[in-house]
């Protein structure tokens, strides 16, 4: 079954492109008063799916113990599979700046962080992905 | 027997592959009135937002995008029967006209993105000393006791956010002036940035160039392109009448 043909699905035509596709396809789009809109049950499921409660303590031990961990590693032989941080320091003193309520996203942040971990090559639109198993089998 | 909407084109969209189908692998229809067409299909019985039919619709609105511009409906429309969608698009002609000439030869790409947790981790600590110092406090102590590793997270949860809200500002002021209109997207936690750019087709080299540089701009970004799809979010609101209740009865466009 093939989602959208001849396109750019950059962030791989896995299920994460899958699900920004469906995103739209559920919550945008022209919608006319006089049609029936079916119902939408278990659309809140769909959604709630990649909904993670950033604020609360197992996402604070989790993030303590990834910069536990992150130390460890950058010690004098930085991951070569980290982007080059002088580079990229575009705004700092952005400290303090946070809203309140987070909003974060722990979970897709693991996920994104698995997903660069298996290699997806820079620059390239289409760079193929493998996929996060996870997301496929909630859409279904 | 109700009939399922995909969209609405100016004219019959001429290169419907034979033997499309839509939702319910139904066979997908065009029904024309005066200008306007619409691609439909037959609604299945109990129609739900399963994932391969939401496949089926956005595909549908593919196929019919290929030729021209098409104004594509939410998932789950479905009409009585063909004669009300026609009634519909008869009562509402010059809205969706106006709107199809808009959006004429513009394609929508939708960007999403993601912190790579490592790379991000990386700039929390190096911008924060006192997320730096507590950091190798906790670490000197064995990872340090519940209470210093909540707050550790704390602060590296509040910096991390506040990144979030930085980068997606960053992403869009970087793609904005490639776009003749940007669409922002409902928050989630399952990106930090979901934005909608309306792009002309011929621009549309110009606009990837633009995206290829954000990536290299904000490596510490995951960022997911989605394109060119049908313009789900430059379709406006149709006229805000209620007009389901009486067939042909002039209630018109409103403001046009």
């Amino acid at each position: 079954m093939s989602v959208v043909p001849a396109q750019q699905t950059g962030g791989g035509g896995g299920s994460s492109g899958l699900y920004d596709v469906l995103e739209l396809v559920l919550d945008r789009g022209l919608v006319i008063d006089a049609f029936v809109r079916v119902s939408l049950v278990g659309i809140e499921i769909l959604k709630i799916d990649v909904r993670v409660v950033v604020a609360s303590v197992d996402t604070y031990l989790r993030f303590a113990e990834a910069c536990n961990r992150l130390d460890l590693e950058s010690g004098p032989r930085k991951d070569p599979g980290l982007p080059d941080l002088v580079g990229t320091m575009t705004e700092s003193g952005a400290r303090g700046k946070s809203k309140g309520a987070l909003s974060g996203a722990a979970e897709t942040i693991s996920d994104a962080f698995k997903q660069a971990r298996e290699g997806e090559p820079e620059s390239r639109p289409r760079a193929r992905r493998s996929t996060s198993s996870r997301r496929k089998e909630e859409q279904e | 027997m109700s009939t399922y909407v995909y969209g609405i084109t100016a004219s019959a969209p001429a290169a419907l592959p034979d033997g499309l189908t839509g939702v319910g692998e139904l066979p997908v229809r065009v029904l024309t009135e005066g200008d306007l067409a619409v691609v439909v299909s037959d609604a299945p019985e109990n129609l739900r937002p399963k994932r391969k039919d939401l496949l089926a619709h956005q595909n549908v609105l593919a196929e019919a995008g290929t030729a021209g511009c098409v104004l594509p409906m939410r998932f789950g429309s479905v009409a009585p029967d063909d004669k009300a969608v026609t009634g519909v698009l008869a009562e509402r002609a010059d809205h969706y006209k106006e709107r199809l000439r808009a959006l004429d030869n513009r394609v929508e790409y939708n960007i999403k993105a993601n912190h790579v947790e490592e790379a991000v981790l990386h700039h929390v600590m190096a911008e924060n000393a006192e997320i730096r110092a507590l950091a190798e406090s906790n670490r000197q102590q064995g990872g340090g006791s519940y209470e210093s590793k909540i707050q550790l997270g704390e602060m590296v949860a509040a910096a991390v956010q506040a990144r979030e809200a930085e980068d997606a500002a960053a992403l869009q002021r970087l793609l904005e002036p490639e776009a003749d209109a940007v669409s922002v997207g409902p928050e989630s936690t399952g990106w930090l940035a979901n934005v909608s750019f309306l792009v002309d087709r011929e621009q549309a080299e110009t606009f990837l160039a633009a995206v290829e540089r954000a990536r290299r701009d904000l490596p510490h970004l995951e960022v997911r392109i989605n394109g060119p799809l049908p313009p789900y979010s430059f379709v406006e609101p149709g006229p805000a009448e209620p007009a389901g209740t009486a067939a042909g009865g002039g209630a018109d466009t409103g403001a046009e």
